[in-house]
């Protein structure tokens, strides 16, 4: 199986505080694999790490075995996307143009073409639109693509996000938080989203509460406490573990058992 | 009644000048909230610019040729400049407070008065600038109504400038970018958007239509200055806070609305505020209204806060 995605000890400190602690992390391609802990526990700065966002502090990431590089527009072009915890759309713009957003990496025409407008700046701009609206039609949004972004209700602009992501042609997509705020209707159709984006053969990094969704639909569960990757396995493996329990429940201390 | 209808025409005019202007601030302010106070010298070497290649050219070029030769002239020098100023002046301030780049911006604007004022040759007072459109040629509109050859060329291009960057920016690629970087710039850069080409690709059109102004004033006032940029560059900039800075539609609309409160405020107001002296107060007047009752602007949107 050829592996997407390495993190080989990636640490990220802010000041005094480390955020990330040596964590390694493997994705193979086709895979889902889930980021569970507790808030707080580096989840989201560990996706930075990946994407750019923030440049670690020490450890090393690849992408197909090429190291991924620090600027944010290289991840996406490498082909690394992701989607974030608290939704962030181009708000004044349609839904198809947020996805057209997305379409960057993959065009070419820059401000000469677009003045001179020439046939080559038709084509590309046809081909993205038809691409997009596949992608709008593929969240199940095609209906409202003309709508601003700021508009939709909330578990399609989650959709939105989605569709924007993959109109950028990743080979892995980053997932934070997908079913955040979502009633069980909208978590159970993103569900069936993850599985049909699994089956284009895109791996999927999903960082989650929803402990249901998570063993579910992951092959895999990483799990990350105070920076640390306390385990990883399969999800039965990390469901039944103590020290998984215990770092969301906290240890029973001798009052409690006594 | 023809007199009103004659100062609306002159008001247009005026406006389409600073309407061009302001799309170069608020582009840019749009895209990096930076208030770029030495756009209006982009403007005036646009002037020179042209000036400088109609020089060069053969004695006897016809008009028709040397125009558009001036007016690539002009672009070439403005937005080399405006390239050169936001590569080495304001990125390096990028996330800095946003008080050193305004200051910055004032800096680079008097460096460059200066810079024209010292080094171009016989520029400390006006320079002629050829009337290659005569300005003496008037077009009727009805009645006593007309227009002057340069005043209709002005409008012209403006209008032309500001149809092409809007088309530009809601239908291209590159303006797309340009939307998304405005309203969210870190998710630009993840959508695989290079933003600082995108910042450069805003001053670039910015200066473009600078230019496009300066060399619609030196045709209209048969001189460039050096210091023609700096009130010019100010109301343009008023002009895009009336209109709603950071909004496109919002700087055309500013411009022509400033253009013709200024014409017609000189025009009529009563004494003792009328006539030419009190020319450059009225926008200033416009800015003050503008901010204390709708510091949005006209089109302009609540800024919501950055996450």
């Amino acid at each position: 199986m050829t592996i997407v995605l390495q993190a080989s000890a990636v640490t990220k400190r802010f000041g005094g505080l480390t955020a990330v602690k040596s964590v390694d992390l493997e994705v193979n391609e086709g895979e889902v694999v889930g980021l569970i802990g507790p808030n707080g526990a580096g989840k989201t700065t560990f996706f930075n790490c990946l994407t750019g966002l923030e440049t670690p502090t020490a450890g090393e990431v690849t992408y197909r075995g090429t190291p991924l590089p620090r600027r944010p527009d290289l991840v996406t072009k490498a082909g690394v996307a992701r989607t974030f915890q608290n939704i962030r759309l181009f708000p004044n713009m349609t839904a198809l143009e947020n996805v057209l957003v997305g379409r960057h990496t993959r065009t070419r025409a820059g401000v000469l073409a677009a003045v001179g407008r020439g046939p080559r700046y038709h084509r590309e701009e046809r081909e993205s639109e038809d691409r997009s609206r596949e992608l709008l039609d593929f969240v199940g949004l095609g209906k409202v693509r003309n709508e601003l972004a700021k508009a939709l209700p909330y578990g399609d602009q989650r959709k939105l996000e989605i569709a924007r992501a993959l109109a950028t042609d990743p080979g892995l997509l980053l997932l934070d938080e997908p079913t955040a705020g979502m009633n069980p209707n909208e978590t159970a159709a993103t569900v069936k989203l993850v599985r049909a984006i699994q089956e284009r053969s895109i791996a999927i990094v999903l960082i989650e509460h929803d402990m249901r969704f998570v063993f579910g639909l992951c092959d895999r569960v990483a799990v990350l406490v105070q920076g640390e990757k306390l385990m990883e396995g399969p999800p039965s493996a990390v469901q039944a573990d103590e020290r998984v329990v215990a770092a969301y429940l906290g240890t029973p201390t001798e009052e409690d058992t006594a | 009644m023809d007199l009103f209808l004659q100062q609306l025409v002159n008001g247009l005019v005026l406006g389409a000048t600073y309407g061009l202007i302001a799309l170069g601030y608020t582009m840019v302010y749009g895209i990096v909230q930076l208030i770029n106070f030495a756009h209006g010298e982009i403007f005036m070497l646009g002037g020179f610019g042209a000036l400088t290649t109609y020089l060069a050219l053969p004695s006897g070029t016809p008009a028709g040729v040397a125009l558009p030769l001036m007016l690539l002239g002009g672009m070439a020098v403005s937005v080399t400049v405006a390239v050169i100023m936001e590569r080495f002046a304001y990125r390096p301030l990028r996330g800095a407070p946003r008080l050193a780049p305004l200051i910055t911006a004032l800096g680079v604007s008097i460096a460059l008065q200066e810079l024209i004022r010292n080094f171009y040759p016989r520029a400390k007072s006006a320079r002629n600038f050829p009337q290659l459109v005569n300005p003496d040629r008037r077009f009727s509109l009805g009645g006593d109504v007309s227009i002057s050859a340069p005043n209709l060329l002005t409008i012209v291009v403006a209008v032309i400038g500001m149809v092409a960057l809007s088309t530009f920016v809601r239908r291209s690629r590159t303006g797309r970018a340009m939307q998304a970087t405005a309203q969210d710039p870190d998710t630009a850069r993840l959508m695989g958007i290079d933003t600082d080409r995108i910042i450069v690709t805003a001053f670039v059109l910015g200066a473009a239509l600078a230019a496009v102004a300066g060399l619609a004033q030196g045709l209209r006032f048969g001189q460039v200055d050096f210091r023609m940029g700096f009130i010019t560059g100010i109301k343009a900039f008023t002009a895009a806070v009336l209109g709603g800075i950071g909004n496109i539609s919002g700087a055309v609309l500013g411009g022509f609305t400033l253009g013709l409160v200024e014409v017609m405020a000189t025009q009529y107001a009563p004494e003792p505020f009328a006539g030419g002296a009190w020319k450059d107060a009225w926008a200033f007047v416009v800015l003050i209204v503008v901010l204390v009752f709708r510091p949005t602007g006209l089109l302009g949107e609540r800024v919501a806060a950055r996450a």
